[in-house]
């Protein structure tokens, strides 16, 4: 089982979204966005400098700060499944 | 709330509130029904704005209530608390439910939470056309089936479906509607807890359905829970130990299974009604490639600024000496019809603030903000903030807060207020603080017209360059003092689309028509002042008053005291009070090139003008402003002596 954070993924790499390592308050913004445990994701592009990662999530692209997707843990397409 | 489909007399009045996600078109839908009938306020002690309208229809006056834009019902931010109250005290006739019919998903998942609050619905499903670009088709009748409401699909920047939307905003309203709102279902684990719960918070405790206070106190909802905790213990007790089940049988929390749980029912929904064909890339997305991408990225917004400001400084300069021209031409009849004596020159005081700020500020402040109106429309705004994001992080922000700081270069007034978008207090207050840094068109005037003019272009764009140091260095000083973690950002990016006139135009005005009501008024008492003082004959003894900070410490001639102290008033009334007291224009002959740049850097740090005071105020309250106010005089004083003494 590998899970990595949403913020090591590159442009292109999909995932699935295992579980939001954060607060209530940043967790519940992340919930309310669509970004769910069990959702897919897509990374569309990754900003430089350690800017923000932007990403599809159903049907939406969202654009989510380098220490928020820190906290996002997801399962990149190809790993096997727990 | 009862339920839809029971027969009521006709309302004389209905009242409708507007809800909806951000960016679904829900101020154009607003602007379209009430036109001109609005009014634009805050919700009662909250820096949130509170739009407001009527209209005619069907012969039934209806009032229109826009609520904030928001995802969720879920009180973390101001914005969705104020939402969720309005809901539950003021008790709308209809709520109009505004949903992206290309982002659908996302949207149903606010729809089925309007759904638990128990409010009369009517959807109003927008940008079809949109979506039917990107190959997405809905089929209406299965939508409204799935809700139980009226779905009504629109184009509203088209004007096109809003008879059809009020016909059914009038049915629902009057009981005129065969179907009943679905009751929305959760798997039947978390029914089980929310039953118990619900059992535990009785009937109607807060103003909204028990089944809505019971799930919102499940996921742990603190604002509900604080309300709950007011009259019933019990029940909050009840939900601490049911979510904690429930985080047990799931491994997640009570608060991810459920708006896990809510996503696949609009899932559900979604897929019921729509389909989705395949589509080639859309020019929005190759344009979204281009300017966000790499290198090229920071090179369009680079060059995208510069043109702004290129634009804003051409037409401002043309309006301003048209504008002077005319208003040049009539000043001789006012002031004979104003009179001499006392009186007569002060109401000519009066007269020359007013003129002041329609010739000075108005004609930069307006193309300013239609082009940041443009901008923000058009979406471009979002990618500036995605891009600027790792740059504000160094001063402890994220890349929202560049919008207000580049709103600060048209006036400090409305940007303070733009800092609402900012989600924290603590980004509120860091940004509002950077944003009062940022020189304004005003400030501007200054510069160009003191160091630009008569010590070099390079100086004045030096001071610029200087202003964005200071900016980073006090951005990040004031990051490490603030108690709290900084949060970061999350922001939906839209898709880039045509801005609409209509949204564009009522976005100037809302930006200018904070500077008209709070800064020019403030403008004219300023100038009334003044006069009053100069008549009075108090200029020179304020002047000797002031010299140890003006001779002494920043090394500018005595008259440069009562000069800034004027500037507090509005910071380009500096220039010309100098050079009215001076008796002359030519201001090479009063000082010398290092006064001129010590003077422009105390103009633009040492308190902001008395109507971004006010804002300040607001905004932040006075403890606050009052530190930031203090801490800008020092800092001010503090670079204008230490520059002085370098440069001499």
């Amino acid at each position: 089982m590998t899970l990595v954070p949403l913020a090591s993924l590159r442009p292109g790499d999909a995932a699935t979204v295992e579980s939001i390592d954060a607060g209530w308050g940043l967790a519940r913004r992340l919930l309310d966005m669509g970004v769910t445990p069990g959702e897919r994701i897509e990374v569309v592009r990754s900003a430089r400098f350690g800017g923000p990662v932007e990403i599809r999530v159903r049907g939406s692209i969202l654009s989510i700060g380098r220490g928020v997707a820190m906290k996002v843990l997801v399962r990149p397409d190809g790993e096997p499944t727990v | 709330m009862a339920a839809a489909g029971k027969e009521k007399s006709p309302p004389s009045k209905i009242t409708v509130a507007l809800a909806g996600n951000m960016n679904v078109g829900k101020s154009v839908v607003f602007n379209q029904l009430t036109g001109l009938h609005q009014h634009v306020g805050n919700w009662p002690g909250k820096t949130v704005e509170r739009a407001e309208g009527t209209m005619n229809f069907g012969g039934r006056t209806i009032d229109v209530v826009d609520l904030p834009g928001i995802y969720s019902l879920s009180t973390y931010s101001m914005e969705e608390r104020v939402a969720l109250e309005y809901i539950s005290t003021e008790k709308p006739d209809v709520v109009i439910n505004v949903v992206d019919a290309s982002l659908l998903e996302r949207n149903l998942y606010f729809t089925i939470q309007l759904l638990e609050a128990g409010v009369r619905l009517v959807i109003a499903l927008n940008q079809v056309d949109q979506a039917q670009k990107k190959g997405i088709s809905t089929d209406t009748t299965k939508l409204a089936e799935s809700l139980g409401v009226p779905v009504v699909p629109m184009i509203a920047v088209r004007g096109i479906g809003f008879h059809e939307l009020m016909t059914a905003v009038v049915d629902t309203a009057e009981g005129r509607v065969e179907r009943k709102p679905v009751r929305i279902r959760y798997g039947a684990e978390v029914e089980a807890h929310v039953e118990a719960i619900a059992e535990a918070v009785g009937e109607r405790s807060i103003g909204l359905p028990a089944r809505f206070t019971a799930i919102r106190l499940l996921e742990g909802d603190d604002y509900v829970r604080q309300l709950v905790a007011q009259t019933n213990e019990k029940a909050i007790a009840t939900a601490e130990e049911n979510a904690k089940e429930l985080e047990k049988e799931h491994g997640h929390s009570a608060a991810t299974v459920i708006a896990s749980e809510r996503y696949e029912l609009a899932r559900k929904m979604v897929s019921a009604s729509q389909s989705v064909a395949p589509t080639a890339q859309t020019f929005a997305d190759r344009l979204d490639e281009i300017t966000t991408s790499g290198a090229l990225g920071y090179i369009i917004m680079a060059a995208v600024v510069a043109s702004m400001f290129v634009i804003v400084f051409k037409v401002g300069d043309e309006l301003s000496s048209l504008l002077g021209e005319f208003f040049l031409s009539l000043e001789p009849s006012v002031m004979s019809a104003l009179g001499g004596g006392a009186v007569g020159t002060l109401a000519w005081g009066a007269v020359e603030g007013l003129i002041a700020g329609i010739t000075i500020a108005l004609p930069y402040i307006v193309p300013f903000y239609a082009i940041m109106a443009i901008l923000e429309d058009s979406g471009y705004l979002a990618r500036m903030a995605f891009m600027m994001d790792s740059v504000m992080h160094t001063v402890g922000l994220h890349g929202k807060a560049f919008i207000p700081m580049v709103l600060g270069y048209g006036c400090n007034v409305p940007a303070c207020l733009g800092c609402r978008i900012m989600e924290t207090d603590r980004e509120r207050t860091l940004t509002v603080f950077l944003t009062t840094l940022i020189p304004c068109a005003g400030r501007t005037i200054v510069i160009l017209g003191l160091v630009g003019r008569y010590v070099g272009l390079e100086w004045a764009l030096g001071l610029y360059a200087f202003d964005l140091l200071l900016v980073f260095v006090l951005g990040r000083l004031a990051y490490k003092t603030l108690p709290g973690e900084p949060s970061g950002l999350i922001m939906e990016v839209p898709t880039y689309k045509m801005p609409h006139a209509g949204t564009v135009l009522k976005r100037t005005w809302f930006e200018t028509s904070s500077f008209v009501t709070i800064a020019l008024p403030l403008m004219v008492l300023g100038s009334v002042v003044l006069k009053a003082l100069e008549v009075g004959g108090l200029l020179a003894s304020l002047s000797g008053l002031l010299s140890p900070i003006s001779v002494g410490l920043l090394g500018l001639p005595p008259v440069a005291g009562v000069v800034l102290i004027f500037g507090v008033l509005r910071k380009e009334l500096s220039l010309i009070i100098l050079a009215a007291l001076s008796g002359t224009a030519d201001l090479a002959s009063i000082l010398t090139a290092p006064q001129m740049i010590v003077f422009s850097v105390v103009t633009m740090f040492y308190i902001p003008c008395l109507g971004t005071v006010v804002a300040l105020y607001r905004e932040l309250g006075w403890k606050k402003a009052l530190v930031i106010i203090l801490s800008e005089v020092a800092l001010a004083l503090a670079v204008g002596g230490v520059l002085s003494r370098v440069l001499h």
